[in-house]
């Protein structure tokens, strides 16, 4: 007989009205292959259509040593503790939380329990939210912040409400909130399921696959074009865009490649860190200088680019050239020259919400020991604060990589494929309230061997 | 699956007969003195067999839509009750599992059913509710709202219940209608056993403890330091031994003396995975507990709680439930794949097979 496998289940989080019945209900009717159990705590005014339904009242049950990471779900554990005698009834097991529910408990369960550990796994949270009202919810309520925070992905629901520009505001403030989670936008809970179930949701690579810049740290530009130059008069010409100036760094020599590409990238941010010169329209661009284009002007604007032999350059700009339509052209021939190369930076934001990732990104190995003292010191200290946990770790004379992934202060580490050629390297993400990166990062350094 | 290899009965155990039911058995129990054994499975399944030779006597199937959640035997052994996730809780008689009346408590789950010692009452436990019903299904008393999901019932004695949730354990005079004491700790009870006298209160914790009250005192203690949570409980018949497991492991705790306090358990080593049910004898200090890994094993107890094995079967997948005859000369277990065994309990007279490797 093959090895048992564990169940996977998917909660559904979100604000009363932010559609999580209505995707329920989709899943239900297109994946009718599957036998799906649904455990409901709230009961809005739409009914599930089919499957195995189990209402539930939402139970936390917080333990008398004040321990939030010891604080469960006791209506999922009874619930589930009896769904795992009739396993051969079903597949699939989702949750649909009340719009309040706090998703640490509900997460720690599966890693808390025992007896639910060993049969179901935690596929993944899924997070919906209501385009139209999450930035005032969001203001007024941790709850909301706290699905957000923990959403591996997060629906935005309801798109056909709300304007293109405010949904890109909207989708970059949460994603400075979980840099992790995948984004998805939908009309009526409209989403492919496969987006929903099944995720392996803890599994990184995925998270990589999808998104490789993720991990990457944050730049103070947004995009690099390179064009290539033959000697002479060049204009840069901007239209009207969203703001009235933007900052640029300009290089000769740039290469094109992804490493010459983050060389000027590492060039371009000590030049930034510089006081910006402002420039107005009509004057010469300098190199490897931080300036400021000023845009206040109505209609197109132009700055000189001299160029005194066949080159190379970089542009460095804070926004990207397509939001002012920025174009090269060369003064004799009235002739625009495009971009060779044109590379997108993960920029960096204003974190207004308390609630953010951070990133950590070291090659090397880390000493297994000095890691879990310090990850065991600062998840007693800020596990409150730290909602999610996940990363690969590469441990001194382990060939395989380390998997691990925390709900506040659990965290477990497993042993993963082996790293054959690829450079090893750590990885992690922490997403959570009023986190200090630099300390976080001072903290990961010292690990390192 | 176990991940243990199969073997026949060893020590006191011997072979006795198997069965088969329709699904995973979760409830079993003796009716008629012993003449019967009744088997309950998660589909609402219910059987009824022959207590010396396994033969069937009836069966009904979808008792309870949903599925089955609790049964209990009356203990004259007439009457049998049952409930499950329709929110209905049925009695029927034994002879042949006829319905005598259905009990509608609503929409929530029927989890827990218990009848008092001298069987005039039947506690029933739905969600956050406890009712209280006579033999024939009048109803009694019901109590009002616990602050979560009840977790136990037991009696106390004869007119009070006992009821464990989320953060207290509360005790009412059923028939005077009052509440006659809580206890209150903050930790999810799971499980709630209490001494034959009903002085000590012990209550398994989600947070892996298991908590104990002295009524007559006031005094309480917490044990902590389980691996798991504390579900299975019982207590011998002199209420001087509390066998206790979260675990693979069974922790026993001895109130002889000035114990438990400040001594040390008896610890019980005989199965490979966690504890899935556990049970003293009907007298004495004979313990079996069986287990996830399909293992059964019965051990005799000293008063500090320490003890060896007398007798060892493989009840063949995890083991949903395990149950003395009332003249402790067999002992049943039913399993996750709806196989019931009932192995005769007795010294082995063989000097070849005598003694428990």
């Amino acid at each position: 007989m093959s090895i048992k496998e564990k169940v996977p289940v998917t909660i559904l989080t979100g604000f009363l009205g932010s559609g999580k019945t209505t995707l329920l209900n989709r899943i239900l009717s297109e994946e009718h292959g599957k036998r799906i159990a649904v455990i409901e705590n709230e009961y809005g005014e739409v009914g599930i259509d089919q499957g195995l339904v189990i209402n539930a009242d939402e139970e936390v049950f917080e333990m008398s040593n004040g321990c939030i990471c010891c604080t469960v779900r006791g209506d999922l554990i009874r619930v589930l503790g009896n769904l795992m005698k009739r396993r051969d009834k079903f597949d699939y097991v989702l949750v649909e939380t009340t719009g309040l529910a706090d998703p640490g408990p509900v997460a720690q369960t599966f890693f808390m329990d025992e007896e639910i550990s060993s049969e179901f796994t935690l596929d993944g949270i899924v997070t919906l939210v209501d385009a139209a009202h999450i930035d005032q919810q969001l203001g007024r309520s941790d709850e909301s912040s706290e699905q957000v925070a923990f959403a591996d992905v997060l629906v935005l629901n309801k798109t056909d409400l709300v304007s293109d520009d405010a949904l890109n505001t909207l989708e970059s403030r949460l994603r400075d909130m979980n840099r992790m989670t995948r984004i998805i936008r939908a009309e009526n809970a409209k989403v492919p399921i496969e987006t929903v179930l099944n995720l392996s949701a803890f599994d990184l690579d995925q998270i990589l696959k999808r998104r490789p810049t993720f991990l990457e740290p944050e730049y103070p530009f947004e995009w690099t074009g390179v064009y290539d130059l033959d000697a002479g008069k060049y204009e840069l010409m901007l239209e009207e865009g969203p703001d009235p100036e933007m900052s640029l760094v300009a290089l000769v020599n740039q290469g094109e490649s992804e490493e010459e590409l983050k060389d000027g990238a590492e060039s371009s941010v000590r030049l930034y860190a510089e006081k910006a010169n402002n420039l107005e329209p009509g004057n010469t661009i300098p190199f490897r200088e931080h300036i400021n284009l000023k845009l206040d002007d109505k209609g197109n604007k132009s700055f000189i680019l001299n160029i005194e032999k066949p080159t190379k350059i970089a542009l460095f700009t804070q926004h990207t050239a397509e939001e002012f339509n920025m174009k090269v052209i060369k003064s004799e021939e009235n002739k625009e020259i495009p971009f060779n190369t044109e590379r997108f930076w993960q920029a960096e934001h204003e974190h207004d919400d308390e609630v953010g990732s951070i990133a950590i990104e070291r090659f090397g190995d880390v000493d297994p020991e000095k890691l879990n003292t310090w990850m065991g010191r600062l998840l007693s200290e800020k596990g409150v604060d730290i909602f999610r946990t996940k990363g690969f770790i590469s441990y001194s004379g382990n060939p395989r990589r380390i998997v691990f992934q925390g709900v506040h202060m659990l965290f477990t580490a497993q042993p993963d494929k082996e790293w054959g050629n690829e450079p090893r390297r750590n990885q992690l993400v922490f997403i959570g309230r009023n986190l200090n990166e630099k300390e976080m990062q001072e903290g990961f350094d010292k690990c390192l061997i | 699956m176990p991940n243990i290899e199969p073997f026949s009965p060893r020590g006191m155990f011997h072979e006795g007969w198997t069965a088969e039911v329709n699904d995973y058995a979760i409830a079993c129990g003796w009716a008629l003195k012993g003449k019967q054994f009744i088997v309950g499975d998660v589909a609402g399944g219910l059987f009824s067999f022959e207590g010396d030779t396994g033969k069937i006597i009836w069966k009904k199937e979808n008792t309870h839509s949903g599925g089955l959640l609790a049964m209990a035997i009356h203990p004259e052994g007439e009457i049998f009750a049952t409930s499950g996730q329709d929110g209905n809780v049925q009695i029927c008689n034994c002879h042949e599992g006829k319905v005598i009346k259905t009990l509608n408590l609503g929409k929530g789950w029927v989890e827990h059913l218990k009848w008092s010692n001298d069987g005039l009452f039947l506690a029933i436990a739905s969600s956050k509710k406890v009712y209280v019903f006579n033999e024939i299904g009048e109803e009694k008393w019901i109590s009002e709202d616990h602050p979560s999901t009840i977790s136990a019932i037991t009696w106390s004695n004869k007119n009070e219940l006992a009821t464990a949730c989320y953060g207290r354990v509360t005790f009412f005079d059923i028939v005077n209608n009052k509440t006659n004491q809580k206890l209150e700790w903050q930790g999810s009870l799971v499980s709630m056993e209490l001494s034959p006298d009903g002085d000590i209160v012990a209550c398994g914790s989600q947070d892996n403890s298991v908590h104990f009250w002295r009524r007559s005192t006031g005094m309480d203690a917490e044990m902590t330091g389980y691996p798991g949570k504390p579900s299975h409980l019982s207590f011998d018949d002199s209420g001087k031994l509390l066998a206790t497991s979260g675990s693979e492991r069974i922790t026993v705790w001895s109130f002889i003396g000035k114990g438990p306090e400040g001594t040390m358990p008896g610890e019980l080593c005989h199965h490979t995975e966690p504890i899935s049910s556990l049970a003293f004898s009907n007298k004495g200090m004979l313990v079996a507990s069986g287990s996830r890994d399909g293992s059964v094993v019965a051990s005799f107890l000293k008063k500090d709680g320490n003890g060896d094995p007398v007798g060892a079967a493989f009840a063949g997948d995890l083991v949903g439930a395990i149950s003395w005859r009332p003249d402790d000369c067999a002992l049943a277990a039913v399993n996750a794949k709806g196989v019931v065994n009932v192995w005769k309990f007795k010294v082995r007279t063989n000097l070849f097979s005598k003694g428990f490797k």
